[in-house]
């Protein structure tokens, strides 16, 4: 989704900014929202505190709200998909072999464990 | 703290909230309108490190409390044990929907440094009962309907995955706008993406 939407709407991305926190993914706004979600997941209030300021500032409240939403509906989808052991079909893993190398996520693919 | 009033919340999103909580007081198919509370209450004590204090089944609370705060743990054998013990797929499903919709919600609030909202006042009542006949086994750890998919996850109860379906959509995208990688809101589409894919990462879930 990430690859695909940045490259339709022409707006280069580096994608191992998603893994990598040292590296700026490029995108308007983008190193303020992955410091905010960083800040979100770990529950950090100050880090929370000071990451709404920037994120405020170069994207408004609109651009805030949504990304709190956002994260918190991958909160949940995260746990639908790992508590329903959703699997990744094999022609998505094939779409996406390069990505799923370059960021190391196989790391994260347990559904095939017992 | 931030109050809710200094916040410009989209109507719609507002309104998703308001009906999710509502939601979760209200009796399913297989839990009651104050069990699902319970199993929401379980999954805030374990999200705020709090010791177990419901009085749901054992595996329920494990369920609970798992789902809340490390879902990438869970595997098909833990699953299969949590059936062992007397949490069957269905009760299972509904659980799993709750705290992901309870943990969404808390995180929304969290991240605009808001209050935790308050649990409602159960609505009572019995389960409905409402189990999808269609649902079989396949792939995933659950039966689903249609094959294993995403947006059929939570299939094996019907309402639990409607409410999943209507919860996604002012939260993120509906899933027909999923398809739309122009669309914009407060983000543009590859901002939104940048967001849901770093909370992926961290909560590691390969999906």
């Amino acid at each position: 989704m990430l690859s695909w939407s940045s490259k339709i709407n022409q707006i280069p991305i580096n994608v191992r900014a998603i893994t990598d926190s040292s590296i700026d993914p490029v995108i308007p706004g983008g190193v303020a929202l992955l410091r905010f979600v960083d800040a979100v997941l770990a529950r950090s209030a100050v880090d929370i505190s000071a990451a709404v300021t920037v994120v405020m500032a170069e994207l408004g409240q609109a651009g805030l709200v949504d990304a709190a939403a956002v994260i918190g509906n991958f909160q949940m989808m995260n746990r639908v998909a790992d508590g329903t052991g959703m699997p990744v079909g094999a022609g998505s893993r094939r779409r996406h072999a390069d990505l799923i190398d370059q960021l190391g996520l196989d790391r994260f693919d347990h559904t095939d464990e017992a | 703290m931030t109050t809710e009033e200094e916040i410009s919340i989209r109507p719609d999103l507002a309104e998703n909230l308001q009906r999710t909580w509502a939601n979760l007081a209200r009796p399913g198919a297989k839990w009651t309108g104050a069990q699902r509370l319970a199993i929401a209450a379980e999954a805030r004590r374990a999200r705020d490190r709090a010791l177990p204090g419901s009085d749901l089944p054992g595996p329920a609370t494990e369920a609970s409390r798992l789902l809340a705060v490390n879902p990438a743990a869970a595997r098909r054998s833990w699953v299969e044990a949590l059936v062992a013990a007397g949490l069957d797929h269905e009760s299972y499903v509904e659980l799993l929907g709750v705290v992901g919709r309870l943990v969404a919600v808390d995180t929304f609030y969290e991240a605009l440094g808001l209050p935790p909202r308050p649990l409602p006042a159960p609505v009572a009542g019995e389960p409905s009962g409402e189990i999808s006949a269609q649902a079989r086994p396949g792939r995933g750890w659950v039966p689903m309907v249609g094959g294993t998919s995403i947006t059929q996850a939570l299939s094996l109860i019907p309402s639990e995955n409607a409410e999943l379906a209507r919860f996604h959509g002012p939260m993120y995208l509906t899933f027909e706008e999923m398809s739309d990688p122009t669309i914009a809101k407060g983000l543009t589409r590859p901002q939104m993406e940048v967001v849901a894919s770093r909370t992926s990462a961290l909560n590691e879930c390969f999906y």
